[in-house]
C-alpha cells in the first residue's frame, strides 16, 4: 500500500514518450532489419562451388604423345648387319620429322629388341611390295641401304602417322564424325517409286551385315557402340529432276554435283528413328524409277563417271542402284550385287569414322589391320584429350565469366573426375594404347556431362535496374522513416547533452561567481 | 499481372530511386575464322514464336512461316526445334480448324498435315529456349527437343513476340533479355556448338535484342529499331485478326524466290529490306561474322545444303522476287508494342506513330552504318542513365532529409 513511494504518472507525458521505451522501440526495428540481412543473403546467392581452376589451367599446355617402339629383325643371317644399320638410319630420318610425328601425337623409336608387344618390322631380302601380318610387316630390301631406309621410313610415318592435320584446323577432317561413345547405323533401302518395274521389294540385309560390316564393328567395338537398324521404304521421290543426257542409243539421266548435295529429300525421306540421342549414320540404297533409269553421277564436266556412291561428310553415304533389266527380273537384289554395295557401305562407314586407308603399295589379308586400328585409336585418344581440355577450360570460364551461374556438387565431382582421367589419359600413353583410350573416352564424358549439367543454367539474366526497382519499393519506404527516426534520435540526445552541457557550466560560472 | 508488374517496373525506373548498375565485362573469345565458304556440314533452326492468344495469331503464322521455308530449303524436321507457345490451328475461334494461313486470301496452309512442333503450349518458356540453345537438359528429355548440333552446324535462330528494349516477351509472365541469350550463344560457342549463327527476331525494337553478343561467328537481324514499333502485314476479314507481321512477310517472300542449290547471298537478302513496305527499320549486326555477307549463301543457313566429297560448282543464277502483287498495303491496326495498356509511360509510347520522316534513309547503306551509330548512341544513353541514378540518390537522400526537418 504504499502508493505514494511511486511518482504519479503524469498524463501530459505518456510513458512512451520516455527516451528510454522510444529509443528502445526503434532499436528494435534496427535488430529486426539486420537479423533479417543474413536470412535474406543466403536465400537469395547463388551456389557457386569452387573448382579446381589452376588443374584446369595446368592442363592446357600439355599434348598427348604416345611412344611407338618399333623394331626390326630378319631370319635371315646375311641379312643381320643391313637391319641393324637400317634401324639405325630410320631413326635418324623418323628424327628429322619430328614435327611431323608431332602433330599426328606419336614419337616413333626404332631398334632391334623384339621381345615385347611391339611393332615389328621383318626384313627379307625380295622385291615385293610390303606386306602386314597383325603388328608386323614384312619388308623386303634388295637395293641400296639409303633407299631402303628411305621407304621403310616412308612406310612407317603412313603406318604410324596417317593424320597428318590432326591438330590443325583443317576443314579435311570434317568429314570424319565427332567422336560418340555410341552410334546408330541406318540402312535405307529406297524405292523412288515402287510401282515401276524396276522396284526392289527385298533385300537380305542381316546376312550382308554379319558379311561385310559387323567384322569392322567388331574390331572398333573399343572404340564405340553400334547400334543398327534398316528399312525398305517404296515411295521416296527425289525433289529435283536428274538432268537428261542423251547416251549411247538410250537415254540416260544425270546427277550434277549440284543435285548431289541436295540429293537428300529430308521433308519426305523419313530416315531413322529418333529412339536414342546417339547420332546417326545413314546409309542409303537409292532405287531410281524406270522412269529415272539408269541415274549417273555426272562430273563436273556433265559427263557420266564411273562410281554411283558418294559420301555426305559427317552425314553418311549413299549408292544409287540401277537394276539391270536385262539381267534380272525379280524385286529382290542378288547377292553379287549386295556384296558390291555393302562393301561400298563399309568403305564409307571406314572414311566416316576416320579408319586411314592403307596405302596402295601396302598388302594385307585383312580389312582392317592392327596398324590401322591403333593409328585410330591414338587419334580419338588425342582428340578426346583435346576435347576435354577445350570443355574444362570453357567450363571454368564460363563460370567467371557469368557470375549468375550455379555450380553444384555433381558439377564439381564430374569436373574433378574429368581431371583425374584426363592425367591418367597422359600417364597410360607410354604404357598402354588401350588404357589411355580408355581414360580418355572416361575424360571427355565427365567433362561434357558436366558441361550440359542441367543445374548449370544460369538464372535469368535481371539487370541491376531491375533488382533495384523491385527492391525500392520495399526498402526505400522502409528506409525512409528508420533513417529518419535514428537522426532524430540523435539530434535529440545531441541538444539534450548540449543543454545538459550549458546548463553544468552556467552552474559552474555560477560557483565561481 | 505482367502487364501490372511491369508497368511498375518502368514507373519506377523513370523515378528510377537507385543507383546504376555497374558495366559488365564481356570479353569474347578469340574466334577461329573461316576463309571462304561456310565450313559446314549441318543445318539446324529454331523458330520460337513467344506469345499466346488468338490475338496473336501472326507471330504464329511468323513461326510456321519460317518453318515451311526452311523445310522447304532442305533443313530436315529432326534439325528444326519449333517452339509455338499457342495452338492458334486448334483454337476454338478459329474458323479454319486445323490451318493457320499467314495472308489474306487464305492461299497456303501453314500448318498442313506434316509438321512436327517440339514445344507447344506452355512448354515454351524462357528456361526451356535456353537449355535447348546451350544443351543443358535433363537425361530424359527426347531427341527431338534437342539440338543436336557441334561445331560444324549452321544454326538459324528465329524469334517472334512482344518485345521492347533489350526483351522479349514469353508466355504472358516472363521475358527474355538480350544478355540471356548473349550469355547462351556464348556458351554455345564455349561447347563447340555452332560453326555460324544467323540469328532473326522479329518485334518491337527488335535490334536491340541483338545488341549484346559478344560471341563470333554471329550474324544478326532485327525487324525495327530501337523506340520503334514493328507492325503486322494484313488482317483476314474471315479470320478477324491480323495473320502476319510485316518484316516477316517480306523476308518471306524475299525466300520463295530461293530454292535449294541458289547462290543468292546474305547481301541480296538484306538489300531486298524496303523501309517503306516494311514500315520499320530493319538492322543488321555482322561485326562478329567473320565472312564476308557477300559470299554467305542464303542457304548456308536456311537449306540443309550438305558438302559432297566433291564440291559442287557454283552456276545457276537465281531470280530473287517471286511475285510482287499486292504491295499497297492495307491499313493495319495491330502493333507489335509490348505494353499497350495504360501507365505505360515509357519510351515506347512516344514513337507509336509511323515513322514518316524517317523513311528518307536509304536503307541498303544505311544497314552496314548502323552498328557504329547504336555504339554512339548507347554511349549517350549510357551517360544519361548515370545521370538519371545519381540524380534519384540525391531525391532519395533529399526525402530523407525533409523528413528529418519536418520532425522539428
Amino acid at each position: 500500500m504504499d502508493h505514494s513511494s511511486r511518482p504519479l504518472v503524469d498524463p501530459a507525458k505518456p510513458f512512451f514518450e520516455s527516451n528510454h521505451t522510444r529509443r528502445s522501440i526503434i532499436a528494435s526495428y534496427w535488430l529486426v532489419v539486420l537479423l533479417a540481412v543474413p536470412l535474406w543473403w543466403t536465400t537469395t546467392s547463388i551456389d557457386r562451388l569452387s573448382l579446381p581452376t589452376s588443374r584446369v589451367l595446368a592442363q592446357q599446355d600439355k599434348q598427348l604423345v604416345f611412344p611407338v617402339h618399333v623394331c626390326l629383325s630378319t631370319q635371315e643371317s646375311s641379312l643381320a648387319g643391313p637391319t641393324a644399320t637400317l634401324a639405325r638410319v630410320v631413326q635418324q630420318l623418323l628424327d628429322a620429322e619430328r614435327e611431323m610425328q608431332e602433330r599426328s601425337g606419336v614419337h616413333i623409336h626404332t631398334d632391334l629388341d623384339c621381345d615385347r608387344d611391339v611393332y615389328e618390322v621383318e626384313v627379307l631380302s625380295g622385291t615385293n611390295q610390303p606386306t602386314i601380318e597383325g603388328k608386323r610387316l614384312r619388308f623386303e630390301i634388295d637395293e641400296t641401304q639409303v633407299m631402303s631406309a628411305m621407304r621403310l621410313t616412308d612406310t612407317l610415318l603412313t603406318l604410324l602417322a596417317p593424320y597428318v592435320t590432326l591438330r590443325s584446323n583443317n576443314h579435311q577432317t570434317e568429314r570424319v564424325l565427332k567422336y560418340a561413345p555410341r552410334y546408330r547405323l541406318a540402312l535405307s533401302l529406297l524405292n523412288e517409286d515402287a510401282t515401276s518395274e524396276h522396284s526392289i521389294k527385298a533385300w537380305d540385309v542381316q546376312g550382308h551385315l554379319s558379311k561385310h560390316i559387323s567384322p569392322i564393328l567388331d574390331r572398333l567395338s573399343v572404340l564405340h557402340n553400334f547400334t543398327v537398324e534398316s528399312q525398305i521404304q517404296f515411295h521416296a521421290p527425289l525433289a529435283f529432276e536428274p538432268v537428261t543426257l542423251q547416251g549411247s542409243g538410250q537415254e540416260v539421266h544425270g546427277l550434277t554435283q549440284e543435285h548431289l548435295t541436295v540429293f537428300v529429300n529430308s521433308a519426305e525421306w523419313t530416315l531413322s528413328s529418333s529412339v536414342s540421342n546417339d547420332p546417326v549414320i545413314h546409309f542409303i540404297l537409292f532405287v531410281p524409277s524406270a522412269k529415272h533409269t539408269p541415274l549417273h553421277i555426272l562430273d563436273a564436266a556433265g559427263q557420266p563417271v564411273a562410281s554411283s556412291a558418294f559420301i555426305l561428310p559427317q552425314w553418311g553415304g549413299i549408292v544409287v542402284h540401277n537394276p539391270n533389266s536385262a539381267i534380272s527380273e525379280s524385286t529382290v537384289l542378288v547377292p553379287s550385287e549386295l556384296d558390291l554395295m555393302f562393301a561400298t557401305f563399309r568403305h564409307q562407314l571406314m572414311t566416316l569414322l576416320g579408319v586411314p586407308e592403307l596405302s596402295k603399295n601396302i598388302q594385307s589379308n585383312q580389312s582392317l589391320t592392327d596398324w590401322q586400328i591403333d593409328a585410330l585409336l591414338r587419334r580419338r585418344a588425342i582428340e578426346n584429350a583435346q576435347g576435354s581440355k577445350d570443355t574444362l577450360r570453357s567450363i571454368v570460364q564460363l563460370v567467371r565469366q557469368i557470375e549468375n551461374m550455379p555450380v553444384g556438387h555433381d558439377v564439381k565431382d564430374d569436373v574433378q573426375g574429368s581431371l583425374t582421367a584426363l592425367e591418367q589419359t597422359y600417364a597410360a600413353a607410354s604404357s598402354s594404347l588401350h588404357a589411355s583410350i580408355e581414360r580418355s573416352k572416361e575424360a571427355i564424358t565427365l567433362a561434357s556431362r558436366a558441361f550440359f549439367n542441367p543445374g548449370m543454367l544460369a538464372l535469368l539474366y535481371f539487370p541491376a535496374e531491375h533488382k533495384y526497382a523491385v527492391y525500392t519499393p520495399l526498402f526505400g519506404s522502409i528506409a525512409a522513416p528508420l533513417l529518419a527516426a535514428v537522426i532524430r534520435e540523435l539530434m535529440a540526445w545531441r541538444r539534450t547533452r548540449h543543454g545538459a552541457q550549458q546548463a553544468g557550466s552556467k552552474d559552474a560560472k555560477e560557483k565561481v561567481d | 499481372m505482367q502487364y501490372r508488374h511491369y508497368n511498375t517496373l518502368n514507373a519506377l525506373l523513370l523515378l528510377s530511386l537507385c543507383f546504376l548498375a555497374p558495366v559488365w565485362s564481356s570479353n569474347s573469345q578469340s574466334a577461329v575464322q573461316n576463309g571462304g565458304g561456310s565450313a559446314h556440314t549441318n543445318n539446324w533452326a529454331v523458330l520460337v514464336c513467344a506469345s499466346r492468344y488468338w490475338f496473336n495469331y501472326r507471330h504464329m503464322a511468323n513461326a510456321l512461316g519460317m518453318y515451311r521455308t526452311v523445310k522447304r530449303l532442305g533443313i530436315p524436321d529432326s534439325n528444326i526445334i519449333l517452339m509455338l507457345a499457342d495452338d492458334a490451328a486448334c483454337n476454338s475461334r478459329n474458323r479454319y480448324p486445323g490451318c493457320v494461313f499467314a495472308n489474306q486470301g487464305r492461299h497456303l496452309d501453314l500448318y498442313g498435315d506434316n509438321i512436327e512442333v517440339d514445344y507447344r503450349g506452355y512448354e515454351v518458356t524462357v528456361e526451356n529456349f535456353l537449355r535447348v540453345l546451350t544443351g543443358r537438359m535433363d537425361p530424359s528429355v527426347p531427341r527431338s527437343k534437342r539440338l543436336l548440333t557441334d561445331d560444324r552446324s549452321n544454326i538459324f535462330v528465329y524469334m517472334t513476340g512482344h518485345g521492347g528494349n533489350e526483351f522479349l516477351k514469353f508466355q504472358d509472365n516472363e521475358e527474355i533479355s538480350a544478355f540471356d541469350i548473349a550469355d547462351a550463344f556464348e556458351q554455345m560457342w564455349q561447347k563447340k556448338r555452332y560453326n555460324e549463327i544467323f540469328f532473326m527476331i522479329d518485334t518491337c525494337q527488335a535490334n536491340t535484342m541483338y545488341s549484346k553478343f559478344y560471341s563470333p561467328n554471329v550474324l544478326a537481324t532485327g525487324s525495327s529499331q530501337i523506340h520503334e514499333n514493328s507492325y503486322s502485314y494484313e488482317n483476314d476479314n474471315d479470320i478477324g485478326v491480323a495473320v502476319i507481321d510485316s518484316y516477316t512477310h517480306y523476308v518471306l517472300e524475299f525466300m520463295e524466290g530461293i530454292n535449294k542449290t541458289s547462290q543468292t547471298t546474305m547481301q541480296d537478302l538484306f538489300n531486298s529490306y524496303d523501309v517503306d513496305k516494311i514500315r520499320s527499320h530493319p538492322g543488321v549486326r555482322m561485326d562478329l561474322f567473320h565472312r564476308d555477307i557477300r559470299h554467305a549463301l542464303v542457304t548456308d543457313f536456311f537449306g540443309g545444303v550438305a558438302q559432297v566429297e566433291v564440291l559442287p560448282q557454283l552456276s545457276t543464277e537465281e531470280p530473287i522476287w517471286s511475285h510482287n502483287a499486292s504491295m499497297a498495303s492495307p491499313v493495319v491496326p495491330a502493333i507489335d508494342l509490348f505494353p499497350l495498356t495504360k501507365g505505360n509511360i515509357t519510351e515506347e509510347v512516344q514513337d507509336v506513330e509511323l515513322t514518316g520522316d524517317k523513311t528518307a534513309v536509304p536503307h541498303p547503306f544505311a544497314l552496314e552504318l548502323m552498328a557504329a551509330v547504336q555504339n554512339s548512341t548507347s554511349q549517350r544513353e549510357t551517360n544519361y542513365r548515370t545521370v538519371r541514378a545519381w540524380a534519384s540518390a540525391a531525391l532519395l537522400v533529399a526525402l530523407v532529409g525533409w523528413v528529418c526537418s519536418r520532425g522539428k
